[in-house]
């Protein structure tokens, strides 16, 4: 089981005949991942890992029933590819390029809302549902088939969360990566609603970021939940007013919104169980099954 | 980017939107001639990318003939932190009512806002605060300008007709369509001033440009940067840096990686020098420059590195660090955690170099182990 990346998945690249899209292709070619073609425009027709290659999404859904992409095209091409891919009526979307101007994702976020598709990104590590497979650029072997979902803003701090599980023999049942960005396609709340009602999934990390209001508006739902929730926000110590890295993660310089403080007194009104530091984060899950 | 005053005006009036007329100088020698040129009553106003500069002083009137006193003081003033370079001379405006019209991104709901309030030429959040009936808001959809019966019909609650509610409506149509066109983040004009001959004119300008658009957007000049040298440094590198105030600098590919190693630091009593995030492409190059801009940083005695290796072998980023190490008279204390593609050959060459490794997974292991080295030191 696990969410949105399932048995189901039959995944397109696009930008595959790229020198990252090509290899990142191969790693979950090799994770196990159902890629069943790449998408390319001026392309069509050639040939990448055995799989054939179209110019357009479209094509990839009437030949191969496609119902997911992952996008490596360069920030100045990814609205267009992400459009498409919606409009061609895929399921899900990710979006791995960094760097995207924000009119640009307030275009593929509208578009994604309309139509019903899950967007990831941009800016997002993608999704891995172990032993399924693997749409994005996380290493496969850092995680392990298991039944906690993750959900994060922070492609690297997810992997040493899964690792810290991994230690104590908790396996994940999906990570889902949403993005650095200031606006991103999917909100923390609605995958936190996939995980809720997935029976593969027992319980849900959410590791957020300082910036944004996600983490707050996820603990209206989290009251709400069956399943225990643990929650980690990195940048308790950033400066306020300073972007850190991700375009997402500042804190407002009013001080008000957005700190690890207001995220976590919110969180924990909701009832979730919060770490001080990743190190804790399985020791609370283990406690709380 | 956030452009200084005149660059922003600029843009206002290739797009339709009217501003006072005006001339920029750099020097107290070209006051004399551009301010006669303006008009006989002139604004000196100082360029500078922060807001309340009048209140610091930064903005005088003047009479034409008059100008080269006040051009003298106001270029060699700094306000908060920023010397300045460029003083705006305009004609001064006599305006009889002040607005307020803004399009903003609002990476919250993650839509573009236009906002307008009759109540101009004071902090719109204060106004928003205070008098939460005197902005008007509309949300508007990515894909389309609102039509301009809908733009009217904002600007009328304000309490506006006829010909002035026109001129408006134009101006604010102008306003979104320059946001869209030129990938802005904020266009604020604060006031919107109103005249007595019933000229409309954008007294200010406060126009922020995405980074992420720069690819697809020219403009001319030169442009307000980072004012400090590391930092500007970190963007010629690729990698994002913010300077701060401890002595152990941090590199971690990865922003939340990197502010959990600093928060770490922060529990153990530490101060983080540095937030530096390489991103995903690791090469030998990036880590040697990283490495090298994180020492640069006065007082720092030691660096954490926290990585995990994604498209390209991590071992590369290590020989990196060692190059860089082996170039110091007096290297820092080193500890790194490294996983992922061949990270056993990453292991060695940091050894190598006579980097602490620990190949645990959480990064309070490496803070432990950097905490060691410093006490036994």
């Amino acid at each position: 089981m696990g969410i949105l990346l399932d048995e189901n998945t039959a995944a397109i690249v696009q930008g595959m005949t790229g020198r990252i899209g090509s290899i990142q292709a191969k790693w979950m070619l090799e994770y196990g991942t159902n890629i069943v073609a790449g998408v390319t425009p001026g392309k069509g027709g050639e040939e990448v890992h055995g799989l054939p290659v179209y110019d357009d999404v479209y094509k990839a859904v009437e030949e191969k029933g496609a119902n997911a992409s992952v996008i490596f095209v360069p920030a100045a091409f990814i609205r267009e590819a992400v459009l498409e891919a919606i409009d061609a009526g895929l399921k899900l979307v990710v979006a791995v390029t960094e760097h995207v101007p924000v009119h640009d994702v307030l275009k593929m976020k509208t578009a994604a809302e309309q139509k019903g598709t899950w967007l990831l990104g941009p800016n997002t590590p993608g999704v891995i549902t172990p032993g399924v497979g693997k749409l994005g650029i996380m290493p496969g072997n850092m995680f392990t088939k298991g039944r906690i979902g993750i959900i994060s803003r922070s492609g690297t701090l997810s992997y040493e969360v899964a690792g810290l599980l991994n230690e104590i023999g908790l396996g994940q049942s999906t990570l889902a990566g949403v993005g650095g960005d200031p606006v991103v396609g999917t909100r923390m709340i609605n995958l936190l609603k996939e995980f809720e009602a997935d029976p593969g999934t027992d319980a849900v990390i959410i590791v957020g970021e300082i910036g944004g209001s996600s983490e707050e508006e996820a603990a209206g739902f989290i009251k709400t939940m069956n399943k225990p929730v643990v929650a980690y926000i990195a940048g308790r110590t950033a400066p306020s007013g300073r972007r850190m890295g991700h375009a997402g993660a500042i804190i407002s310089k009013d001080g008000q919104v957005g700190t690890v403080q207001s995220k976590e007194e919110a969180l924990k009104e909701a009832g979730a169980l919060l770490a001080e530091k990743p190190a804790d984060v399985p020791g609370l899950i283990k406690k709380h099954l | 980017m956030k452009l200084l005053e005149y660059q922003g005006k600029k843009l206002f009036e290739e797009n339709g939107i009217p501003v006072p007329g005006g001339r920029v100088i750099s020097g107290t020698d070209e006051a004399l001639e551009a301010a006669s040129s303006v008009g006989t009553e002139v604004a000196l106003k100082v360029q500078v990318p922060v807001g309340g500069r009048g209140k610091a002083g930064g903005i005088k009137l003047a009479a034409a003939d008059k100008v080269m006193e006040e051009a003298e003081k106001l270029l060699a003033m700094e306000i908060k932190g920023f010397s300045v370079d460029k003083l705006l001379i305009e004609e001064k405006i006599e305006a009889e009512q002040e607005l307020y019209l803004g399009v903003v991104v609002d990476t919250d709901s993650g839509n573009v806002i236009l906002l307008f309030s009759p109540t101009g030429g004071v902090d719109i959040e204060q106004v928003a605060a205070e008098s939460p009936d005197q902005v008007f808001r509309l949300t508007v959809d990515p894909f389309a300008i609102p039509p301009r019966y809908r733009l009217r019909y904002l600007i009328r609650q304000g309490g506006f007709q006829g010909k002035i509610l026109e001129k408006l409506t134009g101006i604010a149509e102008n306003l979104l369509q320059l946001a869209f066109k030129r990938d802005l983040l904020i266009a604020e004009i604060n006031p919107l001033m109103i005249l007595a001959d019933g000229r409309v004119l954008a007294g200010d300008a406060k126009v922020e440009v995405d980074d992420n658009a720069l690819f697809r957007q020219q403009f001319e000049g030169k442009f307000w940067e980072e004012q400090d040298e590391l930092e500007k440094e970190a963007r010629e590198i690729g990698v994002t840096y913010v300077k701060l105030d401890g002595n152990i600098g941090v590199i971690a590919s990865g922003a939340g990686l990197a502010m959990t190693t600093m928060d770490l630091l922060e529990e153990a009593g530490y101060r983080p020098a540095n937030f530096l995030e390489t991103g995903g492409g690791i090469t030998e190059d990036l880590l040697y420059h990283s490495f090298k801009l994180v020492c640069k940083n006065k007082g720092v005695h030691s660096v954490i590195i926290n990585l995990y290796g994604g498209v390209n072998p991590i071992e590369k980023g290590a020989k990196g660090v060692v190059r860089a190490m082996g170039e110091m008279t007096d290297p820092p204390v080193v500890v790194a955690k490294a996983l992922g593609n061949k990270q056993e050959e990453c292991w060695e060459v940091f050894k190598s170099g006579g980097v602490a490794v620990v190949t645990e997974v959480g990064t309070e292991a490496a803070v432990k182990e950097l905490l060691d080295l410093l006490d036994k030191k």
